[in-house]
């Protein structure tokens, strides 16, 4: 029975730091730019196909090395696309009512997902862990994956990476204020344009990132945005407006709701996820670790 | 950018455009785009319904299918299973449900959630909405509601067999038509008016006396009945119900016939739905690219046009009125 | 990539597109002129992978068959329309294309679909067949004259692996199943445990022990809570059901769990595509396929088939769906030519009955439920280091669909033996 729990915490967390990564970048940019990036998703999945492009020039065997070399290639392709993105489409629609916004980033969506059809065809693709992480730990009566593993320290540490950031550093006081009167930030000189850009810049790197990162977690497939989209929407919700902390610990949270209805509501997959976000959302529509943005 | 009142000196002309246009087609086109027509006609309800909680109340519902699914699952269901109903008394069903879940959407949420928040969470309880279809047996879980026919209106004295021909398309236009003079009604008068006022001005209104979350939530309850509507007589045209009618990917369907006619027009949606209906019919065998081009059509309106095609028509014809002589402009 | 050229598809279609709205039945004589055949798929969505496979077999039937003359004396034409595997768009695909005059249509793969067309034939007065929907209901509690499967049905497969089963691994009598929690997951596993108790006493001569399956959500991400389920299992067996992406994550995912060693794999119908994901990491498993170019070595049609396909697209590892279609489209030929004539009751007529050549070999298009009977076709594949595809097959097995097929009974639900 306690292997049994071992391993429902266990799943949880992969779930919960996978979901991590791909929230990251949708929460940092709905946090200073109050935009809710649907294509996000879009460009996680590119992030993935450019790494496994990336990787199919190593065949089989693939050192851990390349493995994350792949997955800084596709944050930087990535954040390049970003630009792209803010220039053509968040900076034209700034003084647009916001809803034009979230209809121009869905409308992205479906470009990305034609773009991967067009460019990699709609085979389902896998790519193997690197030959360093594919053992097995066991603990107690759970089998921990060292890939797995891998998954779940990648999601710790971006977290504290962007923790210290926004926490601990200049450039994260500044987002802070911005995040949360920008308008002020501007008068006492702050260049709040190019602060915008940034964020985007790193929003999409770090969907890049997480592509790269998760590209061996499942197949690859277009189907892979439609799949961490509604997930990674529901912990940037559910973990407060733009907080990153928040959507940390809204993974988590979503990540135990996840493996307990995998576990015993086999036959009803998704909808103790979306019951939990409604009720939050009803019950505490700031989400749960609200009050200061960003932090 | 105000919505007006449309007068019925405008309105009543285009509606019977409209119609007209509507009635010719199963005399020069075949079958197959007489199915698609009455597809449109229907698409015309689902976008105005949409467009009325949206421009009038400010109410963003990323969940619409739901409605539409709820609609069409209740009229199949009875449609199939309790075919000695009369059919009026299904759609008034069906419009029921529809109204229910909106109620009960609205109530939990419109109080707290607003703008970003309360699309999330349409989306969240039409995701929600979309699994329990599937997990329903009487429901025909995945594969859905096949074989819904199209029924035989008993007036009594007569009846109206829709099964023949092209009476259901007919029949289609009529209450389409119908639906829409209803809500032209309701866009123009006090309850329209009072509902434009609060969604520009909340504070004001609220110090005139008018109850806000009451009128926002009588907004997307009736949205909410007439989509069910929408759904309920698109149910024996299609003769097939299944769970991708609440998909929320078909809720972005409405969002896109607003967008592209132009929000701020009541009849916007409607030359939005017509304008995607020409899409997909010109690209239909235009295999494998549809997302790109969906996607790409959206992005160039919002980015270029984001008041649509008539908002870009309403400012061409102001610049020219204004280049000849100043005049105040009707808009319609 | 693999498939047909897009460019090549638009440009042929481009002027039919323009002219279509107002051009209806009358207009079209039938008779001297091409005899259309509308072509409703999937192409686009999640199944577009297989429409691509179904039009490909479509485009190559009907170039053999009019470069042969045609069909008296007649060319065939194909009318292609992308139904997005949505019951809706399909509607409207086969109404625009009965309108147009191609009352005879193909190419059907998703299930409600298929079950969605036979109500909708009836109306409009056309008839299809279908290209690999597995929807057990399309024979039996939903039959419907106007609706044809030319391939295997669920019952012929799944009961045919289970006799495999017991003929070669006599000794695994623990079966469990990776389910989806869908129409077919479920269907496709309660048939195969049909078949154990029925096989397994009767070859192996020894009780087949069915363990719970273990019922997977479809479409998600991540599927190790259910591995760990199945890793649990005491089952030597596993079925798997799971299809298509859903297969290669979870099998990915199960690869450090060694969910398939000292275990046997049997996989419902994925085909290559799990082996063509995952390459050198693919666990031995037999998977049921509608058409194997080397299992039909040496008939004409198949050869010629691979030979035309090969050259269409460079694609060496066709999947069985380019099969089915092909053997579809010769159907129409052939109950044409019986009927002599192409409007849609002689076409049933014909179909109905009717013993044709194709890529597997003859089958029979049985009268009573439209269900055809052929050779079930299974492979063994496993990781094989040479070659570039990673993966080889290294047996084959062709079972009489006689011996497998059940009795027809159409318009009632079918009868399955269930673990007491």
């Amino acid at each position: 029975m306690a292997g049994d729990l071992i391993t429902i915490l266990f799943n949880a967390m992969i779930w919960a730091m996978a979901t991590f990564l791909v929230a990251s970048g949708l929460t940092l940019v709905f946090g200073i730019l109050h935009v809710l990036n649907f294509s996000h998703g879009g460009f996680f999945m590119i992030g993935g196909y450019v790494a496994y492009t990336v990787l199919s020039t190593f065949g089989a065997e693939i050192p851990l090395w390349a493995y994350l070399a792949a997955a800084l290639v596709a944050s930087v392709a990535m954040g390049g696309t970003g630009i792209a993105v803010d220039t053509l489409v968040f900076r034209r629609l700034k003084s647009v009512d916001g809803v034009y916004v979230l209809i121009a980033t869905y409308a992205l969506l479906l470009v990305c997902d034609g773009v991967v059809k067009l460019i990699w065809g709609l085979n389902y693709l896998s790519v193997s862990p690197p030959r360093e992480l594919l053992d097995v730990l066991f603990l107690g009566g759970a089998i921990m994956p060292t890939f797995s593993i891998f998954v779940v320290v990648s999601g710790v540490v971006v977290f504290l990476a962007l923790d210290v950031v926004i926490n601990r550093t200049s450039a994260g006081r500044i987002l802070q204020v911005i995040a949360v009167d920008p308008w002020m930030a501007g008068i006492v000189g702050i260049n709040v344009s190019s602060v915008y850009r940034w964020t985007v810049i790193t929003g999409f790197a770090l969907a890049g990132l997480a592509g790269g990162l998760l590209v061996a977690n499942q197949s690859l497939s277009p189907d892979l945005a439609g799949i961490f989209i509604l997930q990674a929407f529901g912990v940037v919700i559910v973990g407060g407006m733009g907080s990153v902390r928040g959507a940390f610990v809204a993974s988590i949270f979503l990540g135990l709701v996840e493996a307990l209805s995998a576990t015993y509501l086999p036959n009803y997959p998704g909808v103790l996820f979306f019951a939990t976000i409604a009720l939050v959302l009803i019950v505490r529509p700031e989400g749960l670790l609200s009050r200061q943005a960003t932090s | 950018m105000s919505i007006a009142r449309v007068r019925p000196a405008v309105f009543l002309p285009l509606l019977a455009l409209l119609v007209a246009g509507a009635l010719i087609v199963p005399h020069v086109a075949n079958r197959g785009v007489v199915f698609l027509g009455g597809v449109v006609a229907i698409n015309v309800v689902f976008g105005i319904a949409f467009n009325l909680a949206f421009a009038k109340a400010g109410i963003l519902s990323f969940g619409n299918a739901m409605f539409f699914a709820v609609g069409a699952y209740c009229a199949g269901y009875l449609v199939t299973q309790q075919n000695h109903l009369p059919f009026v008394v299904i759609l008034l069903a069906a419009a029921g449900c529809g109204g229910l879940l909106a109620l009960v959407t609205g109530l939990l949420a419109l109080r707290r959630a607003s703008g970003v928040y309360f699309a999330v969470i349409t989306l969240a309880v039409g995701a929600l909405v979309h699994v329990l279809i599937m997990k329903l047996d009487f429901l025909g879980r995945n594969d859905g509601l096949i074989g819904v026919n199209r029924p035989i209106i008993d007036f009594g004295f007569f009846d109206l067999d829709l099964a023949r021909g092209d009476a259901y398309y007919y029949f289609i236009v009529a209450s389409c038509a119908l639906l829409v003079t209803l809500m032209w009604v309701l866009w123009s008068n006090r309850f329209g008016r009072s509902l434009q006022a609060l969604k520009s001005d909340p504070m004001r209104a609220s110090f005139l006396g008018i109850d806000i979350d009451r009128k926002r939530l009588i907004a997307l309850v009736l949205s909410g009945s007439i989509t069910a509507l929408a759904g309920a007589i698109y149910a024996p045209w299609a003769q097939i119900v299944t769970p991708e009618l609440a998909h929320w990917s078909f809720s972005t369907m409405p969002l896109l016939f607003t967008l592209l006619g132009g929000s701020a027009f009541f009849l916007g949606p409607a030359v939005g739905a017509i304008l995607f209906g020409l899409l997909e019919y010109a690209t239909r065998s235009l295999v494998g690219i549809s997302d790109l081009l969906v996607g790409g059509l959206l992005l160039a309106v919002v980015l270029s046009v984001p008041g649509g095609v008539l908002g870009l028509l309403a400012t061409l014809l102001a610049r020219f009125r204004a280049s000849s002589s100043p005049q105040r402009e009707e808009r319609a | 990539m693999t498939g047909i050229s897009r460019r090549g598809v638009i440009a042929g279609l481009g002027a039919t597109t323009l002219a279509a709205p107002f051009i209806n039945r009358r207009a079209f004589a039938q008779s001297g002129d091409a005899i259309r055949i509308g072509v409703v798929t999937a192409l686009s969505g999640p199944q577009e992978f297989i429409g691509n496979f179904v039009l490909a077999g479509c485009q190559i039937a009907v170039d053999q068959i009019n470069a042969a003359g045609g069909v008296l004396g007649r060319q065939l034409a194909l009318e292609i329309r992308d139904d997005r595997a949505n019951p809706a768009e399909a509607s409207a695909a086969a109404r625009e294309l009965i309108g147009l005059g191609a009352n005879l249509q193909i190419g059907t793969i998703s299930s409600s679909v298929a079950l969605a067309m036979g109500p909708l034939m009836t109306q409009e007065g056309g008839v299809v067949i279908t290209c690999g929907a597995g929807t057990e209901k399309l024979n039996h509690e939903n039959y419907n004259e106007h609706v044809f499967r030319p391939g295997d049905g669920p019952y012929m497969r799944m009961r045919a692996q289970a006799r495999l089963m017991a003929e070669r691994q006599p000794d695994v009598t623990s079966w469990t199943g990776l389910v989806p929690d869908h129409e077919y997951g479920r269907t496709t596993w309660a048939v195969y445990v049909d078949g154990l108790l029925q096989f397994y006493p009767e070859i192996a001569k020894a009780d087949p022990d069915i363990l719970d399956p273990i019922i997977v959500p479809y479409g998600a991400g991540d599927y190790r809570t259910f591995v760990t389920q199945a890793a649990r299992s005491k089952a030597q067996g596993i079925y798997n059901s799971t299809y298509g992406g859903d297969s290669v994550t979870l099998f990915q995912q199960a690869k450090p769990f060694q969910l398939f060693k000292d275990r046997v794999l049997m996989d419902s119908a994925n085909e290559f595509i799990v082996a063509g994901a995952l390459k050198g990491d693919t666990p031995g498993h037999w998977t049921g396929i509608h058409w194997y170019h080397e299992t039909n070595k040496g008939n004409p049609l198949s050869d010629q088939l691979y030979a035309d396909y090969v050259k269409k697209t460079g694609n060496t590892q066709p999947m069985g769906w380019v099969s089915e279609a092909h053997a579809g489209i010769y159907a129409y030929a052939k109950a044409i030519e019986k009927s002599g004539k192409s409007d849609t009751d002689a076409v049933i007529a014909g179909l109905k009955g009717l013993e044709w050549d194709t890529a597997t070999g003859k089958r029979l298009m049985r009268a009573e439920d439209n269900q055809a009977i052929k050779d079930v076709e299974l492979i063994y594949i496993e990781a094989g280091a040479s070659g570039p595809l990673g993966y080889k097959v290294t047996d084959y097995v062709k079972v009489d669909g006689n011996t497998v097929i059940e009795p027809p009974t159409p318009g009632e639900p079918m009868k399955l033996r269930k673990p007491s």
